[in-house]
């Protein structure tokens, strides 16, 4: 995750000035990515490991975010969820991005039937109840993050599909589009030297919006009790377990909320300031 | 126009197709023996037994295979009949058309209350880019965005209606019930609706018919509704379409906060209990709305600005 | 458009105007969790007679004895076979027919034919006999009085069926009478004047099912809704400070308990039972998840008299007896600390399910409590038919279920249905006991409580002993009640939200 994030950072470095949004958008994300994964190497504490005499015991120097309702460390399951929230997201940004570019392409490329009939399939999955999908899939298999992610990635492709095949048919048609081809250079050749530079700042935008969006609804569903169960930390479901103690420890439950905003608050930065 | 009206027709068509068979494959893929689950949704947990479950599997002949179902189901379909919810006895067409009405009308609600907060807002500060307004904007909007629906609704339940006591807290039937729902939904829609409506104003200040238009001597205000509002307004269609549907499905959060009655808690409770009928009669009519929605949007963008060619 | 859209939305904000009439008006706001199913008395019956709808045959005082309800009296012939009602003569429907033999005889013959409690019954005959209704049975059953006390079979006018005896409108003969029906959540009530019995003094109730608890709570707080049923215990304990509500609570007969599969290898004998039910450390649970005195040491809660037996050895939590006993058995601690025999790791499977969000807070605890044990646990919190589903194919190894013994008022009901020989969906599992079985059996012919306390004595004892299932917890049901409201009790039975005695302060 990481890697990767610095990696598409320098390259859009190079193509433009970078904005300060995006700056500290980036910033942020470093901040919980590594807050996520460094966690459990620093402070090697079970996320599920009860300990009823300090139930919603606030933050301490023995543990610096308090304590659940369980009387779990509030810390260890912070990271835990937000690792399984960010690898959730990040999987499925990946798997949506992948098809939906290729075949938007393909689309573009080969144009007449095969456009037609990827349009119509891409026409009628967004006409598909995607809450119906993610519903189905999770009650198909409970309580395991998989049908989560597939569930979401099947939602996310079509917006990359539709991107990227309208991108492509006015490229396509461009001046240096024709002449690379009539030079006799590949599919290949074209997509590196044409395409890609063309679609990758837009599909960084599109995304992280992809992010946000999957983050939102894993703690969505979460909240509904669908998806990962308990005792599974999850940004959604410690929300809607600590709910209840709002008065009680606002200092539990504040903590999920605050990092979601961050994340997608981050994420959105990232996607630069022009909305969808 | 009328190529446009007859490719959505073909694709409520295709859409049906393949609600009726994908949900159906999924139903028979869900884990658990159905005849359990749906004796649970009927009966409640303290009077599920398998006497109620070898009972609800006689009664619903669920032992008969699935392509005879699936067949029978289609053939329903092209008699415009649902079918019975297996849980409540009741026609389908009723329960998904109380649900429903339940989530469009809070979906509507939303959508104007949202109209009349972004793009207001939007247009205001697109007006001066980068000025006071639109930095403001900028920061409220990205703020309310990354906050979860049920948060917004929480603190709104508890400024509103626990602390000044103005507003019912949840609950329906009363007008005034769908005010905090729909203001929740309603805040994160103004938030990205002001982002697009100022995205649009701005470039339409700074486009050169717009210039024209003051130099020629023309208020400001006369200005933008002969020359900005028209521009302004396709975007903001076109995102409004898209998003009414997102809401549809969305609400789920905001139905279970506010105790609405809706078409999210109804797919939830179908699928636990095993409710083919109702999951199937659900999505179709969900994935028809859409298509409906998509040429009304493609309608109304060629009203606003018939120059515009859909492509 | 636009003014189109101002004009509409202007028009919903001056609602604001209006101070919000919900709880303001002589309406009886209730909120409660449980959503209306239907219309045929056995999916809804429950909220038909708690709404104060539809009444049965047979009522239950809140000790649970059987009362006069829609029958005025009843006798039971010598042999225990017949059992003979005398219906109220002034008893009308809400559509204005009057009760009549033959319309109860229609219902409880419907009733009796779908899934409920008295095709549990052994009935021969339901028929009329002028204005008597008369049962046969075919052996003596002295809990029937209680069946017929239960929701499912609740009285309806024969035009409330259609000839498949499928339920077309709730017409009952309670003090209140059906305004709106709007399934699964709402349902509004208006006083019935032609009630045979005392008028209420409230006007008109409704009914809102209200799934979250937290909306719940809020709703009291903020005053939409004027008795809420149900509260979560955080919730409970914030409401109890509110100026507002007063939050009541009463002791029912629900108890969560660990349905174990007697016949698996691990749980075969006893002592494994009896040290998994050592290792719980009850008093933790009921005072970090319930927080009221809520640890079950037997089976029922003192306040079911007949059944809590006070001389039974209470269930303890002691770790190292369990220990002990498990090493006895020759479990020993493996490498992941988990006890090991012959190579097979004591790990096992818990069935919940999460329609009572305590549930699997419960089993997490008690996942953690075992483990210290070495007894490793797998928690599949998943639909609650699941536990009957795997009663009966028999691959269910352990199940958390929160257990109602007011099925049917007296909990000899749910006894029979739970603990028969080698066991029931809800209850024991591949388990046997011959004194246990027999003292079952005579006291369903035995109508008379004192008569029937050895028996009850000793089949709690048996249970508590061999523990095919091991109690964890007693409930307690909670409610905040406006304090405009007076006169409202509780039904331990949680058959009446007892809306007819119920009157707004003056």
């Amino acid at each position: 995750m990481t890697t990767i994030a610095v990696n598409s950072s320098s390259s859009v470095l190079e193509q433009k000035r970078i904005s300060v949004g995006r700056f500290i958008g980036f910033t942020i994300l470093a901040f919980i990515v590594l807050f996520a994964f460094l966690t459990p190497l620093v402070w090697p504490v079970d996320p599920t490991k009860q300990s009823l005499r300090n139930v919603l015991a606030g933050p301490s120097w023995s543990e610096p975010l308090g304590y659940d309702h369980l009387g779990r460390s509030m810390l260890a399951r912070l990271a835990a969820a937000l690792r399984l929230s960010l690898g959730l997201a990040f999987l499925s940004v990946l798997t949506a991005a992948v098809p939906g570019v290729l075949l938007g392409i393909l689309a573009a490329w080969k144009g007449g039937i095969v456009d037609r009939a990827l349009s119509i399939l891409g026409d009628v999955s967004l006409a598909l109840p995607g809450l119906l999908l993610v519903l189905m899939l999770t009650a198909i298999a409970p309580d395991s993050p998989w049908a989560l992610y597939v569930g979401i990635s099947l939602v996310l492709w079509i917006e990359y599909f539709r991107l990227t095949r309208a991108t492509t048919r006015t490229l396509i048609t461009s001046p240096a589009v024709q002449a690379s081809r009539l030079l006799g250079f590949g599919p290949a050749y074209i997509v590196r030297r044409h395409l890609w530079p063309e679609i990758s700042p837009m599909i960084l935008t599109v995304g992280a919006f992809g992010a946000a969006t999957a983050i939102m609804a894993i703690a969505a569903l979460g909240f509904v009790s669908v998806g990962v169960r308990p005792p599974t930390p999850e940004l959604g479901l410690m929300m809607t377990e600590l709910l209840p103690y709002y008065e009680e420890a606002p200092h539990a439950l504040l903590q999920p909320i605050v990092v979601v905003f961050l994340l997608v608050l981050s994420l959105n930065l990232i996607a630069g300031r022009k909305a969808r | 126009m009328t190529r446009t009206l007859g490719y959505r027709l073909f694709q409520a068509l295709l859409v049906a197709l393949t609600v009726g068979v994908l949900t159906f494959i999924m139903v028979r893929a869900l884990p658990g023996d159905m005849a359990y689950r749906i004796a649970a949704g009927r009966y409640g947990y303290d009077m599920v037994n398998t006497d109620a479950a070898n009972a609800v599997r006689t009664e619903l002949g669920l032992d008969r295979g699935g392509a005879a179902a699936l067949g029978q189901w289609f053939w329903d379909l092209v008699r415009f009949d649902l079918g019975v919810s297996v849980v409540s006895g009741e026609p389908v067409i009723d329960e998904v058309r109380h649900q429903l009405g339940h989530t469009v009308e809070l979906a509507l609600a939303a959508v104007l209350m949202s109209l009349l907060i972004g793009p207001p807002l939007g247009i205001l500060a697109g007006l001066r880019p980068g000025g006071a307004i639109d930095r403001g904007l900028l920061l409220v909007s990205s703020t309310l965005r990354a906050l979860p629906h049920f948060v917004v609704g929480l603190l709104l339940i508890i400024v509103l209606a626990t602390g000044m006591g103005i507003l019912p807290a949840a609950g329906h039937g009363e007008p005034q019930n769908l005010i905090l729902p729909a203001l929740t939904l309603a805040l994160g829609l103004a938030a990205v609706s002001s982002r697009v409506a100022r995205d649009a104003m701005a470039g339409v200040v700074s486009s050169p018919y717009y210039a024209f238009g003051r130099t020629k001597g023309l208020s400001e205000a006369q200005v933008f509704l002969r020359h900005g509002l028209r521009n302004v307004s396709v975007p903001i269609v076109t995102y409004l379409g898209v998003q009414f549907i997102y809401l549809i499905e969305g609400v789920v959060v905001v139905e279970t906060l506010f105790a609405w009655p809706g078409i999210g808690h109804a797919l939830v409770h179908a699928i636990f209990a095993r409710d083919v009928p109702v999951i199937q009669g659900t999505a179709l009519v969900m994935g028809l709305m859409f298509v409906l929605l998509n040429a009304l949007v493609d309608l109304a963008c060629y009203l606003i600005d018939p120059r515009r060619q859909t492509a | 458009m636009l003014r189109t859209v101002s004009a509409l939305t202007l028009g919903l904000m001056l609602g604001i105007g209006h101070a919000h009439a919900a709880a303001g008006d002589d309406v009886l706001d209730i909120v409660a969790p449980f959503e209306i199913n239907g219309t045929d008395p056995s999916t809804a019956g429950d909220l038909f007679l708690k709404m104060g709808v539809a009444e049965t045959l047979v009522g239950a005082d809140e000790a649970g004895k059987p009362i006069p309800a829609l029958a005025a009296s009843w006798e039971l012939s010598d042999d225990g076979k017949v059992w003979r009602f005398k219906l109220r003569s002034n008893a009308i429907f809400h559509d204005g027919t009057p009760l009549t033999a033959e319309a109860v005889v229609a219902a409880l013959t419907v009733a009796r034919g779908k899934p409920g409690i008295l095709n549990k019954a052994p009935i021969e005959t339901i028929a009329a006999d002028g204005n008597d209704v008369v049962i046969r049975l075919s052996e003596p059953f002295a809990p029937l009085l209680a069946f017929l006390a239960q929701n499912t079979t609740a009285i309806l006018a024969l035009a409330a069926y259609d000839d498949k005896g499928r339920v077309t409108q709730v017409i009952g003969t309670g003090p209140f009478r059906i305004s709106l029906l709007q399934a699964p959540q709402k349902m509004t009530v208006e006083r019935f004047d032609g009630y045979w019995g005392e008028k209420p003094s409230i006007r008109a109730a409704s009914y809102l099912a209200v799934g979250r608890g937290e909306t719940r709570a809020l709703m009291a707080e903020s005053g939409d809704a004027d008795y809420v049923f149900n509260l979560d215990p955080a919730s409970r304990t914030r409401l109890s400070r509110s100026s507002k509500v007063s939050v009541l609570s009463v002791s029912i007969p629900r108890s969560i308990l660990l349905k174990v599969n007697a016949g698996d290898p691990l749980l075969k004998d006893a002592r494994a039972r009896q040290a998994l039910s050592l290792a719980v450390d009850r008093e933790g649970i009921a005072a970090a998840i319930l927080r009221y005195p809520a640890a079950a040491n037997q089976l029922f809660p003192p306040s079911v008299a007949s059944w809590h037996n006070a001389n039974v050895p209470p269930l303890t939590y002691d770790p190292a007896k369990a220990k002990a006993l498990l090493a006895d058995l020759g479990w020993k601690p493996g490498s992941d600390g988990v006890l090991a025999k012959d190579g097979q790791r004591f790990a096992l499977t818990l069935v919940t399910y999460p329609d009572r969000p305590e549930l699997p807070l419960v089993a997490a605890v008690l996942q953690e409590q075992l483990k210290e044990v070495g007894v490793a646990i797998t928690i599949n919190s998943t639909n609650s038919s699941e536990i009957p589903a795997k009663h009966q194919d028999g691959t269910l190894q352990m199940g958390l279920a929160a257990r109602n013994f007011a099925l049917v008022p007296d909990p000899i009901g749910t006894m029979l249905q739970d603990y028969p020989p080698q066991g029931g969906d809800w209850g024991s599992m591949n388990w046997s006991n011959a004194e246990f079985d027999q003292a079952i059996k005579d006291l369903s012919n035995i109508s008379d409580t004192a008569q029937g306390q050895p028996l009850r004595d000793k089949a709690v004892s048996i249970l508590q002993s061999e523990l095919p299932v091991i109690p964890i917890a007693w409930y307690q049901q909670t409610a905040a009640v406006s304090k405009k409201l007076e006169n409202v009790r509780l039904d331990p039975f949680e058959r009446n939200f007892g809306i007819a005695s119920m009157r707004w302060a003056q």
